[in-house]
């Protein structure tokens, strides 16, 4: 009887739990969105210049520092993510060489992301002297964002089914024709979905960017080597030096369009991911 | 294959498509070599930096001190060793059960329909910025301690709760992995014993699921020690060592964010040594956890 009462006790106490995860989540965006969704859907806020010291300002050229650093810096990483995931999963034995990459590989995923900032600025902002640029947050993010992005190109390699590499190999294709004609293309639609992830960490990130892309610009960056403010380095800077008249605003409206980004690419992420596992499940 | 039809013997043909080969591998293992490479070059930098600190102010003054004032030129960085480890501490204290408990709530007590809702809200969560959460942690969180409290609302107890809610995804989202991977056998024989469900998951799955659990524990401590830009919002910057949690004080992260902008020279570099003591905490993290899931394996 005693049991019974403590298992009901227990039950309770974990909806309770699992009703304090949801209510933060729900909290955080109804909140950011009571105080923002209005400035972060006014064209005129989208679509203007940013103001230094003045009110009325606009973020669009951080939007664009954002979309464009989310480009650069996968230009770099996925290339990368994919020939080591090839390696990873059709040519290394497992051992110790695998052994160690993955510790490397779990200790880039486990650093703080101010690390990489630092590292970013000592080695490609001032050792390179690119100064703060768009290509120096871009090489930074891609190294941050290497172990999650070759996670899931690997885990879409290794879900191609064996047969296939051997249909391939017994009709007298050579090792790197089977990877390159059989094996990418059938995991492709898995390692587009892969992407998702590092495409939201680095419209997030804040802390590896601001010492490698710039805090503050008044213009659309065009060159890579142009210097740069990713939007969420600008909520962080706005807010820390307040020194736009109507500041508030900015910061409201600049956090609740984080926010509708990062919305966006979730739901995009979960729409790709069962559509990707439907095609799966049909065997195409 | 057809780049090969300049040649006519077929053997010519052979080694080259077999040199083709090899440097194809080469080229992934390279890809492959990056992380390394990586690895090498965050720590390589970060020390470089760092050097002009260790050398004119010394390991001692620097990693043991609690004395900053960069002023007159004293870099100690303990007081923000320590304010990282103890928000991380009272971050877990109250992340940990959380976590864990609907991590169970995901995988054992819900509904399916609303153990996947959850799991979905947790993944959401973990996509918030930092950047917004300390936003929203400024205009709500700090306000209500002020209110609670008399203090300033600004300390070590608002950035401890921000932590809470920056590693709680990873916590659970890790521990519902490490529960589900408990075997079915396992729980059903537990239930036809006559358990009720309290009592298999005390007594038979927490236990079976208990190096996973801990890993999940750890990695989410691992967020909680690199988070930046959300504590630095709330804590209050001041350079004091404090265990109070209505007293402003720093993180090793916060305190650089905070000093970068004006730094140059040996004060510039001790925040690098700072980054270095923080990649240090890291790298002890991942080793930890290796000798976690070997004895795992072991068992």
């Amino acid at each position: 009887m005693k049991g019974r009462r403590a298992d009901k006790a227990a039950t309770t106490v974990f909806w309770v739990l699992g009703i304090i995860v949801v209510a933060i989540l729900g909290f955080i965006i109804i909140e950011i969105f009571a105080r923002g969704l209005l400035t972060a859907l006014n064209p005129k806020f989208i679509f203007g210049k940013p103001e230094a010291i003045k009110s009325g300002g606009g973020v669009f050229p951080m939007i664009v520092s954002t979309l464009y650093l989310v480009g650069l810096s996968l230009i770099i990483s996925l290339p990368i993510s994919i020939g080591a995931a090839i390696y990873l999963s059709e040519y290394a034995k497992k051992g110790k060489l695998t052994g160690f990459i993955r510790f490397c590989l779990d200790t880039l995923a486990t650093l703080p992301s101010i690390v990489f900032g630092l590292f970013g600025l000592a080695l490609f902002v001032v050792y390179f002297r690119w100064s703060y640029c768009l290509m120096a947050g871009a090489f930074t993010l891609a190294i941050l964002n290497l172990p999650i992005l070759l996670r899931g190109t690997e885990q879409a390699m290794n879900l191609v089914p064996d047969t296939y590499r051997e249909a391939s190999m017994s009709l007298g294709a050579t090792k790197w024709t089977t990877i390159r004609q059989v094996v990418v293309p059938s995991a492709m639609p898995g390692i587009i979905t892969a992407t998702i992830l590092p495409i939201g960490r680095i419209v997030g990130e804040s802390a590896a960017i601001i010492y490698t892309t710039g805090l503050f610009i008044r213009n659309i960056p065009l060159n890579p080597f142009d210097t740069a403010a990713p939007l969420a380095g600008y909520v962080w800077y706005s807010q820390t030096e307040g020194v736009q008249a109507d500041y508030l605003r900015v910061v409201n409206g600049s956090a609740a369009l984080l926010l509708i980004m990062v919305l966006v690419i979730y739901f995009l992420a979960r729409y790709l991911g069962r559509k990707y596992q439907e095609k799966r499940l049909l065997g195409g | 294959m057809s780049q090969g039809s300049g040649m006519s013997a077929s053997t010519m043909r052979a080694i080259v498509v077999g040199d083709r080969e090899r440097w194809i591998k080469l080229v992934m293992f390279f890809c492959a070599s990056v992380s390394f490479l990586g690895v090498l070059m965050i720590f390589l930098f970060i020390f470089r930096e760092s050097l002009p600190a260790i050398s004119k102010v010394g390991i001692r003054q620097l990693f043991l001190s609690t004395d900053w004032r960069p002023k007159s030129g004293h870099y100690g960085m303990l007081a923000f060793t320590f304010g990282t480890l103890f928000t991380t501490a009272v971050a877990m204290i109250i992340a940990a059960p959380l976590g864990i408990g609907a991590a169970i709530f995901i995988d054992q007590v819900a509904p399916e329909k609303v153990g996947r809702s959850v799991r979905r809200v947790i993944e959401l969560l973990a996509g918030i910025p930092s950047v917004v959460i300390g936003w929203f942690a400024l205009i709500l969180l700090v306000p209500f301690i002020r209110n609670l409290t008399g203090s300033s609302g600004f300390g070590m107890g608002a950035a401890s709760l921000v932590l809470v809610v920056m590693s709680l995804p990873t916590i659970t989202t890790l521990s519902a992995e490490s529960l589900k991977a408990v075997p079915t056998e396992l729980k059903e024989a537990s239930a036809a014993m006559g358990a009720t469900r309290w009592q298999s998951i005390y007594k038979i799955i927490m236990p079976s699921a208990r190096e996973g659990l801990m890993i999940a524990v750890i990695l989410g401590m691992g967020r909680a020690i690199g988070e930046t830009m959300a504590v630095q919002m709330v804590i209050g910057n001041a350079s004091q060592a404090t265990a109070s949690l209505v007293q402003p004080g720093s993180t090793l992260p916060t305190r650089i964010v905070q000093d970068m902008g004006e730094a140059s020279g040996v004060f510039r570099s001790a925040l690098f040594a700072q980054a270095l003591m923080l990649l240090l905490i890291s790298v002890f993290l991942v080793v930890f956890i290796r000798l976690i899931s070997r004895k795992r394996k072991g068992e």
